[in-house]
């Protein structure tokens, strides 16, 4: 992928609160989200990349679904107070977010990147803009974002995440400190109003 | 008794004016040294607990956390809330360091230091073959089948989560899934930029504490603390105006009733006085009865207050809101002496005067001080200061009237006897006229009637809350606290004791699983043991064991399976060489010395002075706190045993307000046997009878009003005998004089001394203390009804 950088790392600082207002409000805020994705994930105890795919479901309200089908069908539900892991046999395993130090952070960072909420990433990273227009699609501009921890507390766990987009997001990666990487693309992203029967389901439990 | 010359007189006169000048300097000493008012009403309360170690426990704990004051600085956006607490924080420090006296607060606390994950991970790490979860530990003693599942659960989460070791030091997420139940966190607050935050429906709130440096319950304590918090407060408003602050703690409330008790020691000690001395003026026309009766009230009520303060070291709060309506009670006896003056005309003699109203002034003061006595060997330290102070404030006023009185009253009245007593002598004639023995028994009969089916309406009340002031604002600031922060005030917890540490956890253990049951029924929200985050080393060398067993027994298997998710291949090989070398148990020494144990520390009790070993297990967002004990009783766990301060109080209230309809019975037994020794045994019965009627009739409505009787208003009745029984004694003693003047003279003193009662107590009605309103409203209808129906006793034949 060819990036043109417009906003470039010595812009003013104003210019690129501009540019990030700019990028926030035009990745459009969907309620629901459907998408297929595919992760690899890089470890220092792994002899070869751990690759899973499946399938995202996003809602703004309600939370997240992460429904891994391949190599091993295992689901995550986060919504806004727990988080539900279901097996392959069905079994559902729930926490609660006030049993687990900084998940409502996550969970809350998490729900961001994949939404592309620039305005909510912004109360826990450093962000920088990078744009390119399209040629053959004037209206649709693909951008990247670059994020560094703003807490000691985040920067723990993550060094940076880079998240690309144009009217979806695209891809997002995470680099951890100890040579740790993850990086998830999506693919066949569709908006939708509302969630379907089944899907709300998921989130209300059993 | 001989008469005494009037050098003699003096000579009382001046022994008086020495003891009062005595009392009164030991008061003005005693009160310009270190203040002795004692304001914490939780003191007052005997020991509940049987185990002396639990009661040690519950003081520890209140002192740990009972003094810290919590803020919550909101507004509607983050940025504003994180700026305006900080400048109030900051502004609590400022005062803390320029009050040039030593420093008020321990500590002002709004940063946090972020909770060190990798330090809790890597102080576990070397112990995580002996710390297994429950349902981890049986699971892995159903055989190594499961490992394969959770080795991809480990390594397909989208994201970490909380405390985790690498997937190289815990393949399997057991060492996860045990950081994951240590309650680490049990509030809302969450941890942002450094702040504890909260959020509710349109505002995000800032946590802030502080820790004043003496108790919440000293007035020097409190003025300091309650001045710079209302600075800080004033100028957070003016800097941020939007901004809200809630607070919470005993400080609020202390300083309150603090405040309350003083403003209503005040206005009932002002009201009552000048009242009294009103009505003392209208009747005697004359400033002289005013002067004395106030320097015998003055001189009991200083002898009472400096020998309190002598005996106990302290005075407390209640005593002192209590002495401020005693006046009502000591100025009887002087009355008693004026109406004599007043009824004896010309023909005044002081000592003569004396003896006439002597037999009078004698029983009474044995009937209140035996009323008093009853009350002094109640188990219950409030109760026995107020008799103390009681006793020895009567003792004294009705000293002065035999020494101050006789001395300063030698002129006769100038008045005419039968123009000064013309009223109360109309109402003598007519209610002798037509109050016949027939009507008096109509009235008792009627009494009866009314009150006996109000006596079965009557309900109890026990609750912990009378005894503290709970004004509205502060009580609502706490809920809305509450409810953000998710912190409870729920002060129950089951104290473990153990002969070694080991016993002890081992103890706590049995405890917790059975405390499992509850957390997954839902009665209990959670709960805090040492032995969740250290377990015993019995419960840790079955946990190593297990491993041992079933994962690194079967080492072909554990390499497999980790070759088969992708690991490298050496990782199996490592994991065994740890587990071989991981030979330490972890104990509590060790994780008492790490930071993060910090918020858990108060549970852990230690060596007690019996040598044992002991701790708490502290118990949060119970349900149904009755079905809780009810539960602990039944487990009956070896050397565990269940406090609950709030509800050992209740029951205590709850026997205390058995026992005193008991003691209430035996003090009327004693009573009766007093005035049958001086009337015989059926004047004695007409004697105490108005009281015996007041007391019903005022229980009687108590029914009806569905007004819940406490141990505080059987207190009352228990004056209300003393007292109630006086006015009879008074009317009895009046129509035994031969002289129709006297009589009506000492009938008029006991309708004053009824009317400066009914205005004291009366005025206790208003207090916003719930023990001293509930006792005023005793006081009030008891002694009234009391009051009126002792007028039965002038229809008695001499």
């Amino acid at each position: 992928m060819l990036w043109m950088t417009m906003g470039s790392l010595n812009a003013a600082h104003a210019e690129q609160q501009d540019v990030l207002k700019q990028l926030g409000s035009r990745v459009e805020q969907h309620a629901v989200l459907r998408a297929d994705f595919t992760q690899t994930k890089q470890m220092a105890a792994l002899k070869r990349p751990l690759i899973t795919s499946g399938k995202l479901l996003y809602s703004k309200v309600h939370g997240v679904v992460w429904q891994i089908t391949k190599p091993y069908p295992i689901t995550y539900i986060l919504s806004e107070d727990k988080v539900i892991e279901v097996s392959a046999d069905g079994y559902r395993k729930e926490r609660s977010v006030k049993d687990i130090p900084g998940f409502a952070q996550i969970s809350r960072i998490f729900k961001a990147m994949l939404s592309g909420d620039v305005n909510a990433l912004n109360a826990y990273f450093e962000s920088k803009v990078f744009e390119n227009t399209v040629q053959a699609e004037p209206n649709q501009t693909a951008w990247q974002l670059q994020l560094t921890p703003k807490q000691t507390q985040t920067s723990r766990f993550i060094q940076e995440i880079v998240v690309t987009g144009d009217q979806f997001v695209t891809s997002i990666h995470i680099h951890e400190p100890n040579a740790a990487s993850t990086a998830i693309l999506f693919s066949n992203t569709e908006a939708a109003p509302t969630l379907r029967d089944a899907e709300l389901a998921l989130f209300r439990g059993k | 008794m001989k008469l005494l010359s009037p050098e003699r007189l003096k000579l009382h006169a001046f022994i008086w004016l020495v003891l009062a000048a005595m009392s009164v300097v030991s008061c003005i000493a005693q009160f310009s040294n270190q203040s002795p008012l004692q304001t914490n009403l939780l003191a007052l309360l005997p020991k509940t607990e049987r185990n002396v170690v639990a009661e040690e426990a519950v003081t520890q704990l209140v002192n740990s956390a009972g003094n810290r004051v919590l803020f919550l600085v909101g507004a509607s956006s983050q940025e504003v809330a994180i700026t305006a607490a900080h400048s109030f924080a900051n502004q609590l420090r400022a005062l803390n360091k320029s009050s040039g006296q030593p420093a008020m607060f321990k500590q002002v606390f709004l940063e946090v230091p972020a909770l060190d994950t990798n330090q809790i991970a890597d102080f576990y790490a070397p112990y995580r073959y002996r710390l297994l979860t429950h349902e981890d530990y049986k699971g892995l003693s159903d055989g190594p089948l499961h490992l394969n599942d959770q080795l991809q659960q480990k390594l397909y989460a989208p994201f970490r989560f909380g405390l985790a070791l690498p997937v190289e030091q815990d393949p399997f997420g057991f060492a996860d899934r045990w950081f994951a139940h240590l309650p680490l966190k049990n509030f809302k607050l969450e941890f942002e930029n450094g702040l504890l935050v909260g959020h509710s429906a349109d505002k995000t709130w800032v946590f802030v504490s502080v820790d004043p440096e003496g108790s919440a319950y000293s007035d020097v304590t409190q003025d300091q603390v309650m001045h710079a918090i209302t600075t800080a407060e004033s100028s957070l408003k003016q800097a941020h105006p939007g901004v809200e602050l809630l607070r919470a703690g005993a400080v609020f409330y202390a300083s309150k009733a603090r405040q309350s008790a003083e403003k209503e020691m005040h206005i009932i000690g002002l009201v009552s006085l000048s009242g009294m001395l009103v009505l003392l003026y209208l009747m005697f026309r004359s400033i002289r009865p005013l002067v004395l009766g106030f320097l015998s009230v003055g001189f009991g009520i200083c002898t009472a207050l400096a020998a309190t303060i002598y005996y106990y070291g302290e005075i407390h709060l209640i005593t002192l809101v209590f002495g401020a309506s005693l006046i009502g009670e000591a100025i009887d006896y002087a009355i008693q002496y004026f109406s004599a003056h007043l009824g004896a005309g010309k023909d005044w003699d002081p000592v003569s005067g004396l003896r006439r109203v002597s037999p009078a002034l004698m029983l009474a003061l044995t009937t209140s001080v035996l009323g008093y006595c009853v009350l002094a060997f109640m188990p219950f330290p409030a109760l026995t200061q107020i008799a103390f102070f009681a006793i020895i404030g009567l003792v004294a006023a009705w000293l002065s009237v035999y020494l101050l009185l006789p001395a300063t009253l030698m002129q006769p009245n100038s008045h005419p006897p039968e123009a000064a007593v013309d009223i109360p002598q109309r109402f003598l004639n007519i209610w002798q006229r037509y109050m016949t023995k027939r009507s008096c028994v109509m009235i008792v009969l009627a009494v009866l009637v009314i009150s006996v089916p109000g006596l079965f309406k009557l309900k109890g009340n026990d609750d912990i809350r009378l005894l503290v002031t709970q004004p509205p604002e502060l009580v609502a600031q706490e809920a809305s606290i509450r409810q953000i922060t998710g912190m409870s005030n729920q002060h129950q917890f089951f104290l473990v004791e153990g002969e070694t540490t080991e016993q002890l956890l081992m103890h706590e253990e049995v405890l917790t699983q059975q405390l499992d049951q509850l957390v997954a029924r839902g009665e209990l929200a959670a709960y805090s043991a040492i032995s969740t985050f250290v377990p015993s080393e019995s419960q840790q060398r079955k946990h190593q064991a297990a491993w041992q067993a079933n994962v690194f027994k079967h080492s072909t298997l554990l390499k497999e399976t980790l070759a088969e998710a992708g690991l490298r291949d050496d990782i199996a090989g490592a994991l065994q060489n740890d587990f071989q070398h991981s030979n330490k148990n972890l104990n509590v020494d060790d994780w008492l010395k790490t930071s993060f144990s910090t918020p858990f520390r108060h549970l852990w009790l230690g060596k007690t002075q019996q040598g044992h070993y002991a701790s708490i297990v502290l118990l949060q967002g119970i349900s149904n706190p009755q079905l809780l004990a009810r539960w602990a009783d039944d487990q009956n766990i070896n050397a565990v045993t269940y406090v609950d301060k709030a509800q050992s109080v209740s029951t205590l209230f709850h026997t205390y307000r058995l026992w005193s309809a008991v003691w209430l019975v035996c003090a009327i037994v004693l009573i009766y046997g007093v005035l049958s020794f001086r009337y015989g045994p059926r004047v004695g019965l007409v004697v105490l009878l108005p009281t015996l009627l007041g007391i019903m009739f005022t229980l009687g409505l108590f029914g009806y009003l569905h007004i819940p009787l406490s141990f505080f208003h059987m207190m009352g009745f228990m004056l209300v005998l003393g007292i109630g029984v006086n006015y009879s004694i008074f009317m009895r003693e009046g129509i035994m004089v031969d002289v129709k003047t006297h009589q009506a003279a000492l009938l008029a003193g006991v309708l004053l001394s009824a009317g400066t009662m009914l205005l004291s107590y009366g005025m206790l009605i208003l207090s916003e203390m719930p023990v001293l309103s509930s006792f005023g409203l005793t006081m009030l209808m008891g002694v009234g009804f009391a009051a009126l129906l002792s007028l039965m006793v002038l229809s008695v034949e001499r």
